[in-house]
This record gives C-alpha cells, sequence and structure tokens, in this order.
C-alpha cells in the first residue's frame, strides 16, 4: 500500500506538471486579457497532432518540434486576437462571455478541422524514449513523464522570468492588475494584450505536446482537458503563472491519491466536487501574483 | 500650453461636460475646483484619453490631442495621476516607479528620475521592496505621484491627490507641489480642498454642472464671496 502510495504520489505530480503547462496560457489569457478562451485545449490538441504527425510522417521528435511551433502558434494567437478578438471587444459589454462564446464556435471548427485532417481515431504518441523508465528507490519514473515535467519546469520558468524581470513582461503584470493606471503609464493596452494572448496560445503548444507525451489523445480530447484546465485556473488564481504551477501539481497529486483509494472512473466526479467546493470557499484561487 | 476649447463629454447619452474652455500656461499651477459629479474627473480623463470627446478640441503644444489613445498622450508628456491613484497593487514600489518611465525617452532617464523621486520622497526609498497594495493611503499617493514624475511630465494632472488623507498629509503634498512648480514644472490640479489648492495655484476655474462657471487668478476667487461660502465654508 505504502509503496503503491509513493508511486502514484510520484507519477501524480509529474502528470500535475503537465497540466501546469496546459493550463498556464489559459490563465494568462482569462486574467491578463480577459479573453476565456475554451478553444485553448483545442489548439493544446492540434499541436499534439502536429507533434506526432512530425514523428511519423518526418521522424523529428515532437520536443525537436516545438521550437518550430512555439512561433507559429504564437503568430497564430496574435492573428486570433487582432482579427477576432478585438472586433469582439469593439462590440462585447462581457468580453468573457462573448469570447466564450467565440472560442466554442471556433473549438467546434477546429475539432471538426482535425477530424477531417485525422480522423477520430485515437492516437498513442511513441517515441524513442517511451518505453524508457528510470528507478528511484522503489518507484518507477516513466521518461515521458518526466520529459513532460521537465517542459512544464521550463515553460512555467521562462514565463516567470519573462514577468518579473523584463519591462515588457512588467507591463503585463501591470495590464492585469490595473488596466488603467498601466495606460496612463504610456503601456498600449492593445499592444500588450496582444503579445500577452499570442504567449498564451504559444502555451498550448507545450501543453499539448506534454499531454501527449502521457495520454492517447483524439480530436475531441480537448474538452476533456478543458475541464482540468478550468480547475486547475481556478484553484490557482486567474491569471496568476505561479498559481497554475501550484495548482497543476496539487490536482496532480490528488489525482494520484485519488488513483489508489478510489476507482478509476469516479476520478472526474472528485475533481468535478472540488472545483464546486472550491468556488464556494476561495473564488479568488490561491495566488494573486 | 494646454487650450481646451468647447469641449462636450458624455458617458453613452447622459452629457457631463458642456462646452468647457480651459487653458494652462507652461509654468502654471491651475486649480479646477467643484462640487462632486461636477465632472472635474471626466475633464482629466477625457484629456489624458481615458475618455473621447463627443465634440470639441484639445491641443497641447500646438499638437491636436482629443481623441488619441491614452499612451500616445502620455508619450507627448500629458500625465494624469487618477484619482483612487490606479497604482499596480501586487507590485513592489520599485516596480511601479520604473513602470512610469516604460516608454523609451523616460526609460533612458530612469536611474536619474528615481534619484529624484526618492530625494522628494525619501519615504519610498525605505519602502522600495514593498508591494505598493501593502502601503498606507499617504505613501499610495506618493507612489502614484512618483509614477508620474518617472514619466518626465510637460503637464502633470492630478485628480483628488489629498483626498482621504490626514491634514498634515495633505499639506505635505501640496508642498511638493509647491515645490515642483517651482522647478519649473506645469500642474492641472482638481481638489475638494478648495483653500489649499488655491494657495498654491496661479488660476483657478469653477465647474459646476459640468459647465465652467468662473475662472481667474486664484486670489481673486478666494476673495471672493460666492465662492468663500460655497467652497471654503465662511
Amino acid at each position: 500500500m505504502l509503496y503503491e502510495l509513493a508511486q502514484s504520489l510520484t507519477s501524480g505530480l509529474l502528470i500535475g506538471g503537465a497540466l501546469a503547462v496546459l493550463s498556464v496560457g489559459f490563465s494568462m489569457a482569462w486574467g491578463i486579457t480577459h479573453v476565456l478562451n475554451v478553444a485553448h485545449c483545442a489548439f493544446a490538441v492540434l499541436a499534439a497532432y502536429l507533434g506526432y504527425w512530425a514523428l511519423n510522417r518526418w521522424g523529428i521528435d515532437p520536443l525537436l518540434a516545438l521550437p518550430i511551433m512555439l512561433p507559429a502558434f504564437f503568430l497564430l494567437g496574435v492573428a486570433m486576437h487582432t482579427l477576432l478578438i478585438r472586433a469582439t471587444a469593439r462590440r462585447a459589454h462581457d468580453l468573457g462571455l462573448a469570447t466564450m462564446v467565440l472560442t466554442f464556435g471556433l473549438g467546434v471548427v477546429m475539432e471538426n478541422g482535425m477530424l477531417l485532417a485525422w480522423t477520430p481515431d485515437p492516437r498513442v504518441l511513441k517515441t524513442a524514449y517511451s518505453a524508457l523508465t528510470l528507478r528511484v528507490g522503489p518507484v518507477i519514473v516513466q521518461a515521458p513523464h518526466l520529459i513532460a515535467f521537465g517542459l512544464a519546469v521550463i515553460t512555467i520558468g521562462a514565463l516567470y522570468l519573462f514577468a518579473e524581470r523584463t519591462f515588457m513582461g512588467k507591463a503585463v503584470r501591470a495590464v492585469w492588475q490595473q488596466p488603467m493606471g498601466a495606460a496612463l503609464s504610456g503601456i498600449d493596452l492593445d499592444r500588450v494584450t496582444t503579445i500577452a494572448y499570442g504567449m498564451a496560445v504559444a502555451t498550448a503548444a507545450v501543453g499539448g505536446v506534454a499531454m501527449s507525451l502521457l495520454y492517447t489523445f483524439d480530436p475531441a480530447t480537448h474538452l476533456s482537458w478543458l475541464v482540468y484546465v478550468f480547475l486547475v485556473v481556478i484553484l490557482g488564481g486567474v491569471g496568476s503563472m505561479l498559481g497554475s504551477a501550484l495548482a497543476g501539481l496539487i490536482i496532480g497529486l490528488i489525482i494520484g491519491i485519488s488513483s489508489v483509494f478510489i476507482p478509476l472512473a469516479w476520478n472526474n466526479l472528485v475533481l468535478s466536487g472540488l472545483l464546486i467546493v472550491l468556488l464556494l470557499l476561495r473564488p479568488q484561487g490561491l495566488l494573486q501574483r | 500650453m494646454l487650450h481646451v476649447e468647447h469641449l462636450n463629454v458624455a458617458y453613452d447619452t447622459l452629457q457631463v461636460l458642456w462646452d468647457v474652455l480651459l487653458e494652462v500656461r507652461e509654468g502654471e499651477i491651475v486649480a479646477l475646483i467643484g462640487s462632486n459629479g461636477a465632472g472635474k474627473t471626466t475633464l482629466l480623463k477625457t484629456i489624458s484619453g481615458l475618455m473621447k470627446p463627443l465634440y470639441g478640441s484639445i491641443r497641447f503644444m500646438d499638437e491636436t490631442i482629443a481623441g488619441l489613445p491614452p499612451h500616445d498622450i502620455c508619450q507627448r508628456g500629458v500625465i494624469h495621476v487618477p484619482e483612487g491613484r490606479a497604482l499596480f497593487p501586487r507590485m513592489r514600489v520599485i516596480e511601479n516607479l520604473e513602470l512610469g518611465a516604460y516608454l523609451p525617452a523616460a526609460r533612458a532617464q530612469r536611474h536619474h528620475m528615481l534619484e529624484r523621486v526618492y530625494r522628494l520622497f525619501p519615504r519610498l526609498k525605505e519602502r522600495w521592496r514593498q508591494d505598493a497594495g501593502t502601503l498606507s493611503g499617504g505613501e499610495q499617493q506618493m507612489v502614484a505621484i512618483g509614477r508620474a514624475l518617472m514619466a518626465q511630465p510637460k503637464l502633470l494632472m492630478l485628480d483628488e491627490p489629498s483626498l482621504g488623507l490626514a491634514p498634515v498629509l495633505t499639506e505635505a503634498i501640496m508642498d511638493v507641489l509647491a515645490q515642483l512648480n517651482a522647478e519649473g514644472m506645469t500642474i492641472l490640479l482638481v481638489s475638494q480642498e478648495v483653500q489649499q489648492a488655491l494657495d498654491i495655484a496661479h488660476r483657478a476655474y469653477v465647474i459646476e454642472n459640468g459647465r465652467i462657471v468662473r475662472s481667474g487668478p486664484a486670489d481673486e476667487l478666494r476673495a471672493d464671496d460666492a465662492i468663500r461660502s460655497a467652497y471654503l465654508g465662511l
């Protein structure tokens, strides 16, 4: 039992890292740009397919495809914000609600596009390191889990340094905390929110590749990932990068622990119950910075 | 320096400013006084670009700025310290100040300006690591003015800088404004502390129900019976 728990906690923690990096961009987009991008995980699944495709067509590992995907997804996000979201913002009173409807439609379009392109068959990513394991004491760690966790640490770490150390990063935080004060300090709100949104979509690519290392996926998978993302972001605090990291790990650990004590099918029930309790007790989330 | 002419501003269908005429000359402190809801805040917000005018012109240093976005107006040297301060509450004092110097021209000078702000408000130097949201009201107002100075304003506009502060702090803030003005800063001051505002101002405008009803040298308004009874409680 103890061994089983240690094993579950370890893999839960590593899965938590993947959940964190899948969620951090959703949190940024919601908190900083007030866009509730429910298509976030559709972008992630798209990245998972592109990684899968790169590997099976050209033999390029998804990790090596990421440096190409990142700028591409950034530009996709910038285009989406400039063309769709700013136009919506000019007309809508409640940008969160309006963009939720908008991106829900976008998610459906993307899902169907992926169905056409890649069929509904679930895909399993088989990389050179898929079967590798590491033994840490009595605990066995799978290499893909460790790599997904590493991707999360690097991505969230880089975002954190960007936000804390660079002028542009500080401007992003300023816009999040007090848009009027930011505008009066000479910060171009349109420009900064567009850049932040582009970065948010770019992190979806990392999240998608990280998740594809752990789970099978098909075009409809994005909706089940979105449930996790909502949970992580609500727990962590909307807009908070470190909050997403912390909450991702906590949710991962809960998934790990609950898999020992309750049937797997009840997993989502536990998580959804947790979401409701959270909204009642601490709707602002764990962290605000 | 600043010329506002025939300015009309509305929130949706509710018009709040009517045909406002106001001028600020280089080197002046101009006070804008009036009761709650008279339109003082709306006027500043329109000058700084947070609100768009319905009609009318705003010129700053012979360029039309009406309707430009706030960051553009900020770049031209019109810096607005808004009511309620609008600090970044979960960022350090130093980060708040640095962000005041966000635009490239100010950024190049930021170390020099930071020294100046610290000389003006030694308190901020002691508190530089603290989150702005954890400071007292007076200290927050110092950060707000400091952040504005970091942008190297040509015209500094302040909206109720002493609201909610103890009298001794109000006096300290007014002293700082007078000192900045003595060093050449042009200031447009909105204040409900009419007595103190008129004490440091050269000229003043009185606004009622969205219209400018009086204007003139501060001394003249201070001696005026109608102003004394309406705003000074004398």
